[in-house]
């Protein structure tokens, strides 16, 4: 009688841990963006690191025909090597050309439509994700 | 004909793609409703946290900006003033670099180099973008040791953020 429940229980309580712990981590870096002008900053990174893993995700899932694990956490670390040069600029580092490397550091900053573009392509991104996640999920 | 669970999946799938464009449309909007009329129209073009090749730096002062050595120029509103000079009291940025404050208005500054330029002839000759609301910018620019002015934008937050200056004067040549 005790044995079924854990055991359906555990896996989804650990998804459900991963997914907070991705969206806590996304929160803290959002607020370590200090000051309002800032925060464009974290969009960018955001919609570029994240589209990248998603179409990734997107990609694997196709390939394997199965969904991603973690599909949260895959976005966080696009996102966290996006912004790479950020954290090496809060130590005392400041942004050369050269850190265009990661995900376009620099340039994608300044793309015609600047974040709006950034976030019409990872809704896009997002959609083929979902689109193959569907598919794998079909009979 | 549909298998009633692929067709929950699909409206969950929906769903997910909805909310996250919902939520970051919001978040975004939130954001840009934040900023004030003294930041850049262009966000990109705000606290960029690169060095520009260069163009020479109009002179402020007989004396500044002096050849061989870095220059930090504060452009800065009367009413800010104050603030500004408070976060500058600190030794660390002036052992770096030269320090000016320019001011569209009256007002001086203990201690560091004050301009007063009711017109705003130096922002514009600094090459300093608009502010959103018009009027004089807020913000500051860096001139390197040959003279060029390597670094410039808006920063109405500035006395804030004097960490980030320092920064970019230690990446100026």
């Amino acid at each position: 009688m005790s044995g079924a429940r854990p055991a359906t229980i555990r896996p989804s309580l650990r998804l459900c841990l991963w997914c907070a712990a991705a969206v806590v981590v996304e929160v803290a870096l959002y607020l370590s963006y200090r000051g309002h002008d800032a925060r464009f900053h974290w969009f960018t990174h955001f919609y570029v690191g994240s589209s990248t893993a998603v179409v990734v995700m997107a990609a694997v899932t196709a390939r394997t025909g199965r969904p991603v694990r973690y599909p949260l956490v895959w976005p966080l670390l696009g996102h966290l090597f996006a912004m790479a040069p950020d954290l090496a600029f809060a130590g005392g580092v400041a942004h050369k050309r050269w850190m265009d490397v990661f995900l376009g550091h620099i340039a994608s900053h300044f793309v015609p439509g600047r974040n709006l573009t950034w976030y019409a392509v990872f809704l896009v991104a997002l959609a083929l994700y979902l689109v193959a996640v569907d598919r794998s999920r079909q009979p | 004909m549909i298998p009633e669970t692929t067709a929950t999946t699909r409206r969950s799938l929906i769903a997910a793609w909805v909310a996250a464009a919902i939520v970051l449309g919001a978040l975004m909007a939130v954001a840009r409703a934040s900023e004030s009329g003294l930041d850049d129209a262009d966000p990109a073009q705000q606290r960029p946290g690169f060095l520009h090749a260069g163009a020479p730096a109009p002179r402020l002062t007989a004396a500044l900006p002096v050849a061989g050595r870095r220059t930090v120029v504060f452009f800065v509103r009367p009413k800010g003033l104050d603030e500004v000079c408070r976060a500058l009291s600190g030794p660390q940025l002036a052992e770096r670099a030269d320090v000016a404050v320019v001011v569209s208005g009256p007002g001086r500054c203990d201690g560091v180099t004050t301009v007063n330029d009711p017109a705003a002839r130096l922002g514009r000759s600094y090459g300093l973008r608009r502010p959103r609301a018009g009027g004089p910018p807020v913000g500051y620019a860096v001139i390197d040791r040959r003279g060029l002015i390597r670094y410039r934008t808006l920063d109405p937050t500035v006395a804030d953020n004097l960490g980030e200056v320092d920064t970019i004067v230690r990446a100026v040549p």
